[in-house]
């Protein structure tokens, strides 16, 4: 009983924070056909700009979040104009695979520019709450993991409030069904892009400070969230907001039973052998259209 | 005047760049006499196994368009594999070289069966998961089979007898006829029936399909042989060094080895050539900075990337068509000069 609510706990803390970082990468995906391998990075550099802001300005945890989706915005502005918009209707090449490769690019110098700003160790950033509550004997639920998960939930619905209510957002998912058509109805594709893109890494951002608090800031600390949020949504669908956030969740699951019942070690491989069986049986993933994106 | 068309073999190696190549490749064999240092020979051997791994891996890559992202598996299964038969079963290390190749092989074909029901970016996550999977099971191995996070030590190589300058420099050689077998037997495999129905099942599925090439049989094969080529230069890294752990994979050799292939020239012969040779000077120039590599290596790769997508080798094939053109036309004065004819079935190069 004490695993089964531990298990639950840890499930829904990790797959909102997944769901933060992987619903800008099947966004970017959705509209850009991007697979954007520099999110990893925009979670690294929120967590500097919350170790900046709060640990040594000492600042509030509300300007460090301010910060940090103002910083990675711009940032993944930057990341889209250089890296993705020279390529686009570019003839003669494989825009997928190469966007792929640019941002890898882009990711590259991003971790390895902190790493010579800020070095390579582990630089700690306080939790925004601290405090926790016992749920049930020995299972504790910090307030930290709360507000996360209550902060991840709560953008995860304005996002897709404001994508299926609003004019921008219905803009943003035309793109996402037809490029040709939308830009034939006056949507401004060149303009939609960068703001995308920045918007996706602002959301990383804020994962990021909140990352940072449960575990360090470091140039590292990017790659393993962009490995899981990867895996997420691939696993949901490429493109799919739905199947995006449901695989969030599931991932949450599958780490949080492996690492309780079997041990932290055996976390990843077993998550990766679990990918792969599904994969197999489900090439297009969750909720995913065979060579069709949905939004 | 008539005269007859060039057939594909001919229309590639044509004599113009046979010499060029046949220079090129004296210069290679005679470097370790102009050049007689010990450190610089031995950075030239590890360039040269990674000439063949980059071949191989462009191999699938480029010439047969799966986006494989797991080539690392097969380099450390390659690896692995002639270390354990050297250490636990005492092989020569001839032989354990072939079981390393081998075992690329064999676990390329266990690679390529799931690819065959995937596109694209899903393709690329499970070739990667694949290869995650395979460092974390080694690393968290603690039966001493693999050495787990540490790696097999102190593996006897060849040429053990020989003075040091001259051993790296008999290694150096050794390495560099693997690498130009490796590229030129894939050169002419691209050019023969097997190579144009890869490059056919790349550039579209359903056309290679329906003029009856079998995807499941083709890229099987293709896999299979970048696999024992990637083990291969796996075993030669284990000899070579000694050792081998779990470090060759990951993430930071993967970023390098695919800046490699793509600055290069994805799908082009001589592309991993070009792009392994130019970031290893690179590298060295920067060895003062370590800090700095990576960062210049990640601006190479997004500058080169977004200026030529199709990388330098491609670039130099533009320029290599109008010499060649301008060649002929000096060889018979008013005849007709020969079409330029495209180095690849599509316009991808």
């Amino acid at each position: 009983m004490t695993d089964l609510i531990s298990i639950a706990v840890t499930t829904v803390v990790l797959g909102s924070i997944y769901g933060l970082v992987a619903i800008g990468m099947t966004m970017i995906y959705g509209i850009l056909r991007v697979l954007d391998m520099s999110q990893g990075s925009m979670v690294m550099v929120g967590g500097f700009v919350g170790w900046g802001i709060m640990t040594s300005a000492g600042w509030s945890p509300i300007v460090a979040l301010v910060a940090a989706f103002a910083a990675c915005f711009a940032l993944g502005v930057v990341t889209q104009l250089v890296s993705v918009q020279p390529l686009i209707g570019r003839r003669g090449v494989d825009f997928e695979m190469i966007t792929f490769i640019t941002t890898f690019a882009v990711a590259i110098v991003f971790s390895n520019v902190a790493l010579q700003i800020w070095g390579a160790g582990q630089h700690p950033v306080p939790n925004i709450v601290s405090g926790s509550v016992e749920l049930y004997n020995g299972v504790n639920l910090t307030y930290q993991s709360m507000l996360m998960a209550g902060v991840s939930i709560a953008i995860m619905i304005a996002f897709g409030v404001f994508l299926t209510r609003s004019r921008y957002g219905i803009a943003v998912r035309a793109i996402a069904q037809d490029v040709d058509a939308a830009r034939l109805m006056g949507v401004p594709i060149k303009r939609v892009f960068p703001v995308v893109m920045g918007f996706a890494s602002a959301l990383a951002g804020i994962a990021g400070v909140f990352l940072a608090g449960q575990y360090f800031a470091s140039p590292t600390a990017g790659d393993q969230p962009l490995l899981i949020a990867l895996i997420v949504v691939v696993f949901g669908g490429l493109g799919s907001l739905p199947g995006t956030i449901v695989a969030a969740y599931a991932i949450g699951l599958i780490q949080a039973s492996a690492s309780t019942l079997i041990g932290t070690t055996w976390a990843l491989p077993i998550l990766y052998g679990v990918i792969l069986l599904v994969l197999l049986v489900r090439p297009q993933g969750l909720l995913g259209r065979p060579m069709e994106a949905r939004l | 005047m008539t005269r007859r068309r060039p057939t594909p073999m001919q229309a590639t190696f044509t004599r113009w760049k046979v010499s060029i190549s046949l220079a090129l490749l004296a210069i290679a064999v005679l470097i370790p006499f102009v050049y007689p240092n010990q450190y610089g020979t031995g950075v030239m051997v590890t360039m040269m196994i990674l000439i063949t791994l980059n071949a191989s891996w462009n191999f699938t890559l480029g010439h047969a368009g799966v986006w494989n992202f797991g080539q690392l598996a097969l380099y450390a299964a390659g690896g692995y594999g002639c270390g354990m038969l050297v250490l636990h079963a005492s092989f020569p290390p001839v032989l354990a070289l072939i079981g390393g190749a081998l075992a690329g092989a064999v676990f390329a074909t266990l690679l390529a069966l799931p690819t065959l029901r995937l596109f694209g970016i899903y393709t690329s996550l499970l070739t990667f998961a694949a290869a995650v999977v395979l460092q974390l099971v080694i690393q968290n191995d603690d039966t001493g089979a693999t050495g787990g996070a540490f790696g097999l030590p102190s593996i006897q190589g060849f040429f053990g007898g020989l003075d040091p300058l001259w051993q790296v420099r008999a290694w150096y050689w050794l390495c560099l006829a693997i690498a130009v077998a490796t590229v030129v037997g894939l050169a002419v495999l691209m050019k023969q029936p097997f190579g144009l129905a890869l490059r056919t099942l790349r550039d579209s599925l359903p056309y290679g399909s329906a003029r009856g090439v079998d995807p499941r049989r083709y890229r099987v094969l293709a896999f299979a042989l970048s696999g024992a080529l990637a083990g291969l230069a796996g075993g030669l890294y284990t000899l070579y060094n000694g050792s081998i752990a779990p470090n060759v994979m990951g993430l930071t050799p993967l970023s390098i080895y695919v800046t490699m292939i793509v600055v290069g020239g994805l799908g082009t012969i001589t592309g991993p050539i070009i792009g392994t040779v130019i970031l290893t000077i690179v590298q060295q120039a920067l060895i003062d900075h370590p800090g700095t590599q990576l960062t210049v290596l990640g601006l190479v790769l997004l500058v080169i990337v977004v200026f030529f997508p199709r990388g330098i080798a491609a670039e130099g094939a533009k320029v290599t068509r109008r010499v060649e053109a301008w060649m002929n036309e000096e060889e018979e004065v008013g005849g007709d000069a020969m079409a330029p004819v495209p180095v690849t079935a599509s316009g991808r190069a």
